[in-house]
């Protein structure tokens, strides 16, 4: 046999192009995994048991007080977080982002620990500081004070208490939203000012903080939607105090019987609330004059705060000391304690629960395998959905690209345990049969987070000038190689970020996990509820600490490995 | 779903251990006892593992998982412990998505086996120790579950906090005003246990009891095992329930905790085990089964869990009040099962949560 | 309004001096260029007399105030001064009126007086039927007139520009360069105007500074500049220019290309190599050499573009040097033939070492 040299390929280059089937493909995908469950919701909200249509659950749910209550709860909750977060936020922020705050790397780095933590672990180990008697915290104030046993400083079993333990692992969305807005400010606007006569204050109060306005408004509202879907700090904290939220509410509607009908008709109120906020945040944001025109973003010359300096850096550090100093402390205390609730002391020192957490109990392992499995691939397959999705809406790649977009961030508005329960509804019959498995939470997970990466995305791909594809386009390269060549490498950090992001969501997330383990694909979250509920504080200290830790790893490799967290795009130099 | 129609009455778990029961049904009926042969454990061993559904607590449901393992090397348990109604809940879900995930189940709720048995999903099997050593009454006439333990929901109270004189006697007593705020309490939504002894008070000694409790500032939590917790770290001075069993263990290992068993009678409740029918690992579970209701298991759960156990050969620990020297209200599961939605409606009307 | 004096103004990043011992005094009323390429450390300048950032050494004075000196800058606010930011820096949050009405309110005027001035400045500008857009809304030329008319509207004593016409297209920036000097005539404000166009510069400045890595290379009026620049760099970056290199003979001449030259402005020492300027246009073609003529080349042409009003030709002389050469365009001198250079001796600017 002889061998004929190939005449080189001439024009295009040879192999079909699959951009559209994939892309398509993708689009399908989106679809089944938001629409399905959601419309499965609507189905069993509005027919009764035989499949024959009804508005009964609609009429329970505004006349029974057993419904009308926790709505109003959950408003109440959701409007006062969302307050206090952006209360908290906004100031932090703005120190970080604007002023000559010492230790501002510190300041941001834990920020992020406390966005790391699960709001279920915070709540826990707020029990621990914060419970009227046993509390930590109550235990000091008695023995300082000398006051009587029943007296006590805070009561994290209240509205109050759960309002500032949600507040605690919240604000930090409502930080890096303001404090990225002041990041992005042209410090032209600012000099602008400043030449023609501004002060200092004078300048914040007309120029930075109305720019910075819209993103404190968004950081409020995300806020206010996280408080609002919020199940596990509810679910510890309110229910001893004697009332439910929506959420609880409706996991207590999956008490034998079940009623999911019932369940998801109080879910969509949920949904519509949601949709009605988010619409409102378009119109606002979508207002004239907040979008912020050309701009050289030099360095802004920070405020100088003075004699300021250090007091308000002892004010970042008493609200960091909420969320991450004592709350960390608590745990790593009781993990080590026989009784938590007792001083340390040699005697009170043991390592029975690492002990038992580690060796004895047989749901560890596995549970850590799922979360660590489902993390990784969420986070990987979520991003990578999220990046075409973005890439598709961003570049208008395929008719329908806005319905695309929308749907992408859709599932902001479907709070976890109703997406839990459209899922269940969805996936536990012929032909999707995916209950039982890691699949159905797999799913969960992407579709909580794909909103998330969604943004993230999005706004990175916007900085990506479509000539560098065109540039690679005309050379032959299909949509998905010019995608995969230049405009991913581009993405690089972007990617890497949203990637961290729904790693760290995953690892965080309760509510839907909670309506869709069963005993082979439990999670860590779900194992941390369950031990909460039969009081084990000292493995659940261990658990929360091993599971931070790993989070952390993971986050930290990722930004290690070579070629992805080293790389930095090339700034065009000012 | 869960009807009203009952084609079969089994009296037997509507009996206390005091022997209360009103009828036993024929032995007759009672399958044949199948011993532990080498077959079975061979076969067991090839399955591997076996998958225990318990609202027991997770020490104690780890400590048998490791007696088990360690009497069977190659076989091993996976716990899965939540509070019974969940367990119930979960069970459900699973059947009706057929997942068939688990092997062997043990419930606090004596009515959530008298559920699965009409609804056909658990298998029939009697083990040696069951024929021989266990009243008729404590186990199912067609060998589908049997009492693998009891314990009570007695009152309690942290002797830090409370003087043994100033402690209450009785149920009444909690609606002194001085104990409000200071009470802790399960819920019957979630925990078995609960359920029962909720049913038993109410029925002994009316609503209007809960009501006026209700008006106490209670402490709600969830499960049954969480109130001695609660407890133990000082967090409230009594409790108004949780099982008997926890208080002991936390008694034994040196906790400030006494034990109050009300003069009006304390709530008995019985925590069968059965194995299901379309179980994954079906001899492994067999195996287990026999395991759970063996002199040497039952043993264990007394000594270690401070659970009671109607195995005839299991001696009472030193210390601990006999069960014949206390004042049991009567245990009526089919009761129970009838009203579970009532009573969690009523409960949660009055307590808010 | 007061003049405005940088002496020894130095800012050092690092070891790099960005701004390297400026001196300069610019008298009240005039408008004066900084000229020179990026990176030469004009905008630095002029964001150390706005005060945004404080001299390493050196000071700035206002009239007799003293505004900066090493370390310390009187804050911006307090200079009495306004500024066009190469952005413009149009705040997006408020409409055109707004915009110009800021610095007025900080100087707390009354309402009227501000709506009358705001009104008058606009009219001024040509933007008063856009008062009440935002300024997403306006085209570049708009919003660079928005941000001249904040500017001028606060009659302040000094005004900056830095690089105000850079974002603005051809047409818009040829018009914008007259409207800045016909505004400044009208209003007569000390200021100091960024840019690297020197077009930009000579239609506008009364006086250009030319700057190169941090320094002044020559300041003076734009003819003065032009016609008798002091270096090889002013020379080059002002209008274009051939550079001829050679040996001095003696106080007026050089040798080049094997002929002596004569020409003017600094001296030429005997001996040393030195450089003379001639600009493209100051160089006459003749088709024949010219009886008796001093400064003549003979020279062929390399390469001929036609440009319309002009053409453009590239010549080598003998000893190989290309010089470029504009000449009329109604004559065309095919590539190739040979020509004679007629250099006129005060055109030959001799420059400074």
């Amino acid at each position: 046999m002889t061998t004929i040299a190939a005449p080189l390929p001439r024009g295009r280059p040879r192999g079909i192009d699959l951009s559209r089937p994939v892309m398509l493909g993708l689009a399908a995908v989106l679809c089944v995994l938001i629409v399905l469950p959601v419309s499965q919701l609507a189905w069993h909200a509005v027919v009764d048991r035989d499949g024959a249509p009804t508005l009964e659950n609609f009429r329970r749910l505004w006349s029974d007080p057993a419904f009308v209550e926790p709505m109003l709860t959950t408003l109440t909750l959701a409007t006062s977080v969302s307050v206090a977060c952006c209360v908290v936020a906004a100031p932090i922020g703005w120190l970080v982002a604007r002023t000559d705050l010492p230790f501002t790397g510190v300041v941001r780095a834990l920020v992020m620990a406390s966005f790391v933590t699960p709001p279920f672990l915070g709540a826990v180990a707020w029990e621990i500081l914060a419970a009227p008697n046993s509390g930590l915290l109550n235990q000091w104030y008695r023995s300082l004070t000398g006051a009587g046993t029943d007296e006590y400083l805070v009561n994290v079993y209240s509205m109050g208490g759960l309002i500032f333990v949600i507040a605690c692992y919240t604000f930090p969305y409502v930080f890096v939203l303001v404090s990225n807005a002041l990041d992005r400010i042209p410090s032209d606007l600012e000099d602008a000012s400043a030449i023609l006569g501004g002060r200092t204050w004078r300048t914040a109060a007309r120029i930075t903080i109305p720019l910075a306005l819209p993103a404190l408004l968004a950081g409020g509202l995300v806020a206010f939607l996280q408080a609002m879907i919020l199940f596990g700090s509810p679910a510890i904290l309110a229910l001893p105090a004697g009332f439910h939220t929506m959420t609880t509410k409706i996991w207590s509607l999956f008490q034998y019987p079940p009623k999911p009908g019932l369940a998801a008709a109080a879910a969509l109120p949920l949904l519509l609330i949601t949709i009605v906020l988010l619409r409102g945040q378009q119109w606002l944001m979508g207002r004239r004059g907040y979008t912020v025109v050309g701009g050289r973003s030099g360095r802004p010359r920070p405020t100088a705060l003075g004699l300021l300096r250090w007091p308000a850096l002892g004010l970042c550090l008493a609200v960091l000391a909420c969320s991450v100093f004592l709350p960390y402390g608590a745990l790593v205390k009781t993990a080590f304690s026989r009784v938590p609730s007792q001083p340390v002391s040699f005697d009170n020192l043991t390592l029975q629960h690492v002990r038992f957490v580690l060796f004895e109990f047989s749901g560890t392992r596995l549970a850590l395998q799922n979360t660590f499995l489902l993390g990784v691939l969420s986070a990987t397959l979520g991003t990578g959905l999220a990046l075409v999705v973005a890439y598709l809406s961003g570049r208008r790649a395929v008719p329908g690209h806005r319905t695309l977009a929308f749907l992408a961030t859709a599932p902001v508005s479907i709070p976890g345990i109703v997406l839990g329960v459209g899922l269940f509804l969805s996936y536990t019959r012929p032909p999707f049969v995916l209950y039982g498995t890691l699949w159905i939470l797999l799913i969960a997970y992407i579709t909580i987070e794909l909103p998330a990466a969604y943004q993230q995305l999005q706004s990175a791909l916007k900085a990506v000038h479509p000539e560098l594809e065109e540039a690679s386009r005309i050379l032959g390269a299909t949509r998905l190689q010019a995608l995969g060549h230049v405009t991913a490498p581009l993405l690089r950090s972007g990617v890497i970020a949203a990637w961290c992001f729904v790693f760290i969501g995953t690892m965080r997330e309760l509510s839907a996990a909670i309506m869709l383990f069963t005993a082979d694909t439990k999670v860590i979250s779900v194992v941390i509820f369950d031990l909460n509920e039969s009081g084990d504080l000292g493995a659940i200290s261990v658990l929360g600490i091993a599971m931070l830790l790993i989070t952390f790893a993971v986050v930290l490799l990722v930004n290690r490995i070579p070629g992805l967290g080293g790389w930095r795009p090339a700034r065009p130099g000012g | 779903m869960h009807g009203t129609k009952f084609t079969r009455r089994s009296f037997l778990l509507a009996s206390s251990a005091l022997g209360i029961s009103v009828l036993a049904a024929p032995l007759a009926a009672l399958p044949a006892a199948a011993p532990v042969t080498p077959q079975l454990i061979e076969a067991a061993k090839k399955e591997g593992k076996i998958v225990w559904y318990t609202s027991v607590d997770l020490p104690l449901a780890q400590k048998v998982a490791q007696a088990f393992e360690a009497k069977y090397p190659g076989v091993s348990v996976r716990v899965e412990r939540t509070g019974a109604e969940r367990v119930f809940q979960r069970i459900g879900q699973e059947y009706s998505a057929k997942i068939h995930a688990v092997d062997a189940v043990n419930s606090s709720d004596a009515a959530h086996l008298l559920v699965w048995k009409r609804e056909g999903i658990l298998a029939p099997y009697v083990t040696e120790d069951m024929a021989k050593n266990y009243p008729p009454e404590h186990v199912d006439p067609d060998g589908m579950f049997a009492s693998f333990r009891a314990t009570l929901s007695p009152i309690a109270y942290n002797t830090k906090l409370v003087d043994a004189g100033e402690a209450p006697k009785s149920f009444k007593d909690l609606l002194d005003p001085k104990w409000s705020g200071k009470l802790v309490k399960s819920h019957p939504g979630y925990s078995g246990s609960t359920l029962t002894a909720t049913f038993q008070t109410a029925r002994d000694l009316g609503w209007s009891y809960f009501e006026a409790l209700s008006k106490q500032k209670v402490m709600q939590v969830q499960s049954a095992t969480e109130p001695p917790k609660k407890l133990s770290l000082g967090e409230r001075a009594v409790a108004v329930d949780g099982v008997e069993y926890v208080f002991l263990q936390l008694i034994e290992k040196g906790n400030p905790i006494a034990i109050v068993y009300p003069s009006e009678g304390t709530p008995l409740v019985v925590g069968p085990s059965a194995i299901f029918k379309n179980a994954p690992n079906p001899n492994a579970a067999r195996l287990f089964h026999s395991f759970l209701f063996s002199r040497e298991c039952q043993q264990l759960i007394v000594d270690a869990g401070g659970l009671r156990s109607f195995h005839k050969e299991v001696k009472d620990k030193e210390g601990r009040t006999p069960l014949a020297k206390i004042k049991l209200m009567k245990e009526d599961a089919e009761a129970v099962e009838k009203q579970v939605e009532e009573i969690k409606s009523k409960y949660t009307r009055l307590f808010k949560v | 309004m007061a003049s405005v004096e940088l002496a020894g103004l130095t800012k050092r990043y690092g070891a790099l001096a960005v701004v390297d011992r400026v001196g300069l005094r610019i008298e009240h009323g005039q408008l004066v260029c900084l000229l020179g390429p990026s990176g030469c450390g004009k905008t630095t300048t002029l964001r150390l007399i706005a005060g945004f950032i404080e001299p390493s050494e050196g000071e700035v004075r206002v009239g007799d105030r003293l505004v900066s000196s090493a370390g310390w800058a009187m804050e911006p606010q307090k200079r009495n001064m306004s500024m066009i930011f190469q952005s413009y820096a149009l705040w997006p949050h408020m409409t055109v009126a707004g915009n110009v009405a800021y610095g007025l309110e900080l100087r707390r005027l009354d309402r009227e007086t501000i709506r009358r001035k705001v009104q008058a400045m606009l009219a001024t500008t040509r933007m008063d039927a856009y008062a009440d857009r935002y300024p997403a809304d306006l085209s570049g030329g708009q919003q660079q007139r928005v941000a001249l008319a904040r500017a001028l509207v606060v009659e302040p004593e000094t005004l900056l520009l830095d690089e105000p016409l850079s974002n603005l297209d051809t047409n818009l920036r040829e018009e914008m360069r007259f409207e800045v000097r016909r505004l400044h005539d009208e209003y007569r404000y000390t200021t100091v105007y960024v840019t690297h166009d020197q077009a930009e510069a000579m239609t506008t400045a009364d006086q250009i500074v030319v700057m190169n890595a941090g320094r002044i290379e020559q300041a003076g009026p734009p003819e003065e500049i032009y016609y008798r620049p002091r270096s090889e760099f002013v020379a080059q970056f002002i209008g274009g220019t051939n550079i001829l290199r050679g040996k001095g003979l003696d106080g007026r001449h050089l040798s080049f290309a094997g002929r002596a030259l004569r020409c003017s402005g600094a001296d030429v020492p005997a001996g040393g190599t030195i450089a003379v300027s001639i600009r493209h246009h100051d160089i006459r073609l003749l088709a024949a050499p010219p009886p008796g003529a001093e400064n003549v080349l003979e020279a062929r042409i390399a390469r001929q573009v036609f440009l319309g009003s002009v053409r453009d030709y590239l010549v080598e002389v003998a000893d190989g040097t290309q010089l470029r050469v504009v000449a009329p365009a109604e004559h065309s001198i095919e590539s190739g033939s040979p020509v004679w250079l007629h250099l006129p001796p005060e055109r030959c600017r001799a420059l400074a070492g």
